[in-house]
């Protein structure tokens, strides 16, 4: 069964609030992009829309923190990270606000709208700012543990980036989210690939394509600070070899990550990044189309897992 | 406390910021002078806190958006008892606290400051929270003049209004001169009384270095009502110091040890 991210936020949101957390929610006329109807349905006093304002979105969540709320956000990330950049950097992450900032529609997810409303640097951009936790779950099984963990379990600034759409729970019955430790979805000795976020989806469907022509150990980041990059590292000894997969820049995303992670450890090895290249726009294109384009579908991650396996 | 006490307090305040910057050879005091008289009103005759318990839920929250201002506040978190005023003689030491724009390392700071046009919307979110939850505590914002020409501020206000934010008051340190030339030949600001009554505000003049002035309208506004309320504060920057008041390059510039002491004693008189 599939389900959208947003949606099971707002379904733990409201099990999190019958259940006695104090938070409350803040859009910036982002009522329909964050889903928060039904909430807002259960608990109308804690939803405010501040308008399309969101540097004053930020503002006013820190303040709302400071009374001693949890304060949640909820807006397209495109508008948040350039819009609300010192929001996010000085009232949330330089006073260490307990506010939670929802990235939504991150990459290019929202479509044709088209480069204004893609954000494909949302996590190189909040990774420049301590004190946030980072995080881009999977799936919506994981999506709420992330979730209930950010409300309940850690005081302080968390983004978490959401893509757009339906998805299937990937994570296996009996997952249990760890901040910090990768998950691994299936092992092999050829190739170590690491997936940014949901777009384990398409690499674990590449992999289906291929079947046993390819060996690998297939990694999500869903956890990308803190991060754990020792069973990343292990399998980049054994493989000697590793793919990156981001719906984000190859600037300051996951392939950024694995490729300080193999120089910093001297893992010598070679490692190939797919994602929005460094220094370039996404197109004004369907999802779909851009992940094409990009490489990025089941079709284009086969295709650069055979050419790096033809490599040797 | 009296507003004579509270004019004497300020003139002690005011000795404390020029013996801090002048010790520490850095900070803006000539933006510090500008705001002690409101600093000491509001925190000898207005706010509700306990020094000795500076996260009590229900206190009353004052944030400085105009973080430049920052040994203004410190001298003034000082006189009321939020740390021990030797701590003063730490300002802008590696590893020490008192940094030139404050942070919640302070006790008594309720949010970091320093790059402008931030604070007045932390206000709204702390108002609304005592709204939300029913509580007394208000929302104070001190900002600069020269600092309304961030838009943020105007986002803020629109949103102070459609809240019906009785329980947020802002003030503007109206000292017509920012960083590099008068407020008005850089981007003019005025009307500011018109440009808060018409956001929703209820607006008052004053002169912002009359104690019994800023007592007396702090002291009368409704703050359980529905309008938040702009208090435009008339200053002058430097002020008290002969030497420094209205002249631009004391936004900056250290007073060196004689002129220190001649700022002292003209503090004295």
């Amino acid at each position: 069964m599939s389900a959208c991210l947003r949606e099971t936020q707002v379904d733990t949101y409201i099990k999190l609030v019958k259940a006695g957390l104090d938070m409350v929610y803040l859009v910036s006329d982002s009522v329909s992009t964050s889903k928060i109807k039904p909430f807002r349905e259960a608990f109308p006093d804690r939803v405010i829309n501040v308008g399309i304002a969101e540097q004053n979105l930020l503002g006013i969540a820190a303040g709302l923190a400071n009374g001693g709320f949890v304060t949640v956000t909820g807006n397209a990330t495109a508008f948040l990270i350039s819009r609300s950049n010192e929001q996010m950097k000085v009232d949330v992450s330089y006073t260490n606000s307990n506010v939670k900032v929802n990235g939504l529609h991150a990459g290019f997810s929202y479509g044709t709208d088209g480069c204004t409303h893609h954000e494909p640097n949302d996590v190189s951009v909040v990774r420049g700012f301590p004190n946030f936790e980072i995080y881009a779950p999977c799936d919506p099984a994981e999506c709420a543990q992330v979730t209930e963990y950010a409300l309940t379990k850690r005081f302080g600034p968390v983004y978490i980036s959401l893509n757009t759409g339906n998805f299937p729970v990937i994570t296996g019955g009996g997952y249990r989210f760890v901040p910090g430790t990768p998950v691994q979805f299936a092992q092999g000795a050829d190739l170590t690939v690491v997936a940014l976020g949901t777009a384990a989806h398409d690499v674990l469907a590449a992999a289906r394509d291929l079947g046993g022509a390819a060996a690998m150990d297939v990694f999500c980041v869903s956890s990308v600070r803190p991060l754990d990059f020792g069973p990343i590292a292990d399998s980049i000894r054994k493989t000697g070899r590793a793919l990156t997969v981001e719906q984000h820049s190859t600037h300051g995303g996951v392939g950024s990550l694995v490729a300080e992670g193999i120089a910093e450890r001297g893992l010598g090895a070679k490692l190939r990044r797919l994602g929005v290249p460094e220094g370039s726009y996404t197109k004004n294109w369907t999802a779909p189309d851009n992940k094409a384009f990009f490489g990025l579908d089941p079709a284009g991650i086969r295709k650069a897992i055979v050419e790096i396996l033809a490599e040797r | 406390m009296t507003a004579a006490e509270i004019e004497a307090k300020a003139k002690e305040i005011k000795r404390m910021v020029i013996r801090t910057v002048t010790g520490a050879k850095g900070g803006h005091v000539g933006t510090s002078l500008s705001e002690v008289d409101i600093l000491a009103t509001l925190y000898f005759g207005v706010l509700n806190l306990d020094p000795a318990h500076p996260d009590l839920v229900d206190r009353d929250r004052f944030i400085l958006s105009k973080g430049h201002g920052s040994e203004g506040l410190y001298c003034s978190l000082a006189a009321k008892g939020f740390f021990p005023r030797e701590v003063l003689g730490t300002y802008l030491r590696h590893d020490c606290p008192l940094t030139i724009h404050p942070t919640r390392h302070v006790p008594g700071v309720e949010m970091n400051t320093g790059a402008l046009g931030h604070g007045f919307s932390n206000a709204v979110g702390v108002a609304l929270s005592a709204r939300l939850r029913k509580r007394g505590y208000r929302a104070f914002v001190l900002t600069g003049d020269g600092e309304l020409q961030e838009g943020s501020n105007w986002e803020a206000a629109m949103s102070a209004a459609h809240f019906e934010l009785g329980n947020l008051t802002v003030i503007v340190d109206n000292n017509g001169l920012q960083l590099s030339d008068r407020v008005d030949r850089t981007m003019r600001i005025e009307p500011l009384d018109e440009k808060f009554r018409s956001f929703g505000f209820d607006v008052h003049k004053v002169d912002g270095h009359s104690v019994p002035e800023l007592l007396g309208i702090l002291s009368a506004l409704d703050y359980g009502g529905k309008k938040p309320h702009a208090i435009i504060a008339r200053t002058t920057k430097g002020k008290g110091v002969s030497f420094m008041e209205g002249v631009p390059e004391w936004h900056h510039r250290v007073p060196t040890p004689e002129e220190g002491e001649r700022a002292l004693k003209e503090l004295e008189l």
